[in-house]
């Protein structure tokens, strides 16, 4: 069973009495394990495939089954709940909550979902080690650097032990050599833990290092989209 | 939850000028109601003490049936008998938490010190038990000269302003006229025994008190206008008048009782005229709070959107970002209230080691400014503002709640 299944989603926003059609008729299916890039020029429709992927938006038209769960069919709550349990999110601005450091942003997910305090600190000192910020732990967002920003990130995604974890650009606020590191760190991750990964980027720097790329133009997937 | 907690205080924390604002608006309206209500509240006591005490009404008043109504027209076929007087002082004196039972008799006409002559009132009192009933108040406004005695029965008491027109100081002489219930005009003389202070201006050129017998013999009767009431407890007055009418009526006498506070005419007004004055501050500080709570809480979502974006995109349910929200308003709440109750302390210890005074309206002497300090009202004025605070900030976090994730991770 694939983890993620698409088949013709579309997408629509409606600016005012415009239609702006995102996604027309999207087609993708990705396996556990895989580590997949989705690239293409502004405005392709990246990130609204990542926001459709992620259960945080709702396709106009369309299946679209994670984990085998029709999204389309669980209420609000219980699409919280397969977001929690199941997904990690890595954003390109990181969106780490400001007031809390390091550890108690990784603790997160642990606590919304409801472990102990003890569980999600130990979990977390293991994520953030697993990262190497073992010593910032402490530190709060803004005293650290965008590197680490974004590595808090990435264990604050990995922490609940998620099947997929779920990247739009991440190295789009980061310097060449951060970028290289982090997704050196994502590839590491996924090897170690064949935790999946799918993530945005039109940074051609970073395709190289993937195992398989979905391209979009327009709102279609014109490589890539189903595996050979 | 604690973790939930440690967000809500570190966001409030987050902007320290606008929650620093926002406590301040809490706090201050939470003074003023709370002091307002200390005041209040002490002067409820003063007015109660002066209406039982002062003015002698006792906690309960028996008067025949129909008195409220007719009683002045045919004042002989409502009064007691001095049988069923003594009948009824037996049964209501019987009960536990009674003190006492005395007959009171009310006469007006005129004074007169032989050039001079003008209108009085006058209750005709036991006096022992009029010194009984008066208690601590005699300490509070002695009298000048002598109280009333049933040896002397001709010796009056006289206001004191009456005494000053009439120059009816402790010694002099004097004449009161009257009609009697036959509709005779009678005169007896008098000699001013005390001069008291009546507690008002509006009664200390009028006000005499009489001892029961002379003030039945004025009027030509032996019979009782009414029977004053005096309980060990206040409390209990609405209580013991249900149970005392009860026993009357049953005893064969056809009466009406009536509290304290039916007859002090000026209790009812005055704490009726601060009731609704506590109301219209409460009223204003509520809307300021409820105001200050939505403005700060609005600006929070917005400033937060993306937050609210991260924390529902990682899972937090929509009930989960309300509460956040409600937590912080109801934080807001607890610590404006908390500085509310240290200004209150504060102000309260001010003016006990001041002590200052004024002369209310209407009141003949200066009374001293009090502030009760009733850290039950302060509680339950605590929880009130928390409570209405954390639902002033329901509005904001049920907005921040439904925002689309999408969007929300979107705002910029």
């Amino acid at each position: 069973m694939a983890l993620i299944e698409m088949e013709n989603i579309r997408k629509d926003y409606f600016l005012g009495e415009t239609v702006v059609h995102a996604l027309q008729g999207v087609d993708l299916r990705i396996d556990k394990g895989e580590f997949v890039a989705i690239w293409g020029p502004s405005g392709s429709g990246k990130t609204t495939l990542l926001n459709l992927i992620g259960a945080i938006d709702e396709p106009s038209a369309g299946d679209l089954a994670i984990g085998g769960r029709e999204v389309r069919s669980l209420s609000d709550n219980q699409r919280s709940e397969l977001r929690n349990d199941t997904m990690g999110f890595i954003f390109q601005g990181f969106n780490l909550i400001p007031v809390f450091s390091a550890l108690e942003n990784v603790m997160l997910p642990l606590q919304i979902k409801g472990a102990s305090s003890r569980e999600a600190k130990t979990r977390a000192l293991t994520r953030l080690e697993g990262v190497g910020l073992g010593e910032f732990i402490h530190h709060r967002p803004f005293k650290m650097s965008g590197g680490q920003q974004q590595r808090v990130a990435i264990a604050r995604a990995l922490v609940n032990d998620p099947s997929v974890v779920i990247a739009d650009e991440p190295t789009a606020n980061l310097d060449s050599e951060t970028a290289r590191r982090i997704i050196a760190l994502m590839r590491e991750l996924n090897d170690n833990e064949e935790t999946t990964f799918i993530f945005s980027t039109h940074d051609q720097r970073l395709l190289d290092q993937v195992k398989r790329l979905v391209r979009l133009e327009d709102g279609r997937i014109v490589d890539g989209g189903l595996k050979p | 939850m604690r973790k939930w907690m440690k967000l809500a205080i570190r966001n409030i924390l987050r902007n320290k000028r606008r929650s620093l604002v926002t406590l301040l608006a809490i706090g201050v309206g939470f003074a003023a109601i709370s002091l307002f209500h200390g005041y209040v509240n002490n002067m409820y006591a003063g007015l109660r003490f002066s209406a039982i005490r002062g003015e002698g009404l006792g906690n309960l008043t028996i008067n025949r049936a129909g008195w409220q109504e007719k009683g002045k027209l045919e004042p002989e076929k409502y009064m007691f008998s001095k049988a069923e007087t003594e009948k009824i002082i037996k049964l209501v004196t019987e009960k536990k938490g009674v003190v006492l039972a005395t007959p009171q008799i009310q006469v007006a006409g005129i004074v007169s010190n032989g050039t001079t002559s003008t209108i009085f009132i006058a209750q005709g009192v036991v006096p022992g038990d009029d010194r009984a009933i008066k208690g601590a108040w005699a300490a509070f406004r002695p009298i000048k000269g002598e109280s009333l005695q049933d040896q002397k029965s001709y010796g009056v008491e006289v206001a004191q302003d009456l005494a000053r027109y009439l120059n009816l100081q402790p010694g002099k002489d004097g004449v009161v006229m009257a009609t009697t219930l036959g509709g005779q005009m009678n005169a007896m003389d008098i000699q001013t025994a005390g001069v008291y202070d009546s507690g008002s201006d509006a009664t200390n050129d009028k006000y005499m008190r009489f001892t029961f017998s002379f003030a039945q013999a004025l009027v030509d009767t032996k019979m009782a206008e009414r029977i004053v009431v005096l309980l060990e407890n206040w409390e209990k007055t609405e209580e013991m008048r249900g149970v005392l009418l009860h026993k009357i009526n049953q005893a064969g006498i056809a009466c009406e009782i009536k509290t304290w506070n039916e007859l002090s005419l000026f209790y009812s007004k005055v704490k009726g005229m601060f009731d609704m004055m506590f109301l219209f501050i409460f009223s204003i500080v509520l809307v300021i709070v409820v105001m200050s709570t939505v403005n700060t809480m609005g600006m929070a979502v917005m400033e937060r959107t993306r937050e609210i974006g991260t924390l529902r995109a990682l899972g937090l349910k929509r009930r989960g970002v309300s509460l956040l929200f409600a937590m912080e308003g109801g934080l807001l709440g607890l610590f404006g209230s908390l500085i509310g109750v240290a200004l209150h302390i504060s102000v309260w210890a001010v003016i006990r080691a001041l002590s200052p005074t004024y002369t209310p309206p209407g009141i003949s002497t200066p009374v001293p400014l009090v502030v009760d300090l009733v850290p039950q009202a302060l509680f339950v004025l605590m929880l009130c503002l928390l409570f209405l605070s954390l639902f002033a900030a329901i509005i904001p976090a049920r907005r921040a709640a439904k925002q689309n994730v999408v969007d929300a991770l979107g705002h910029v």
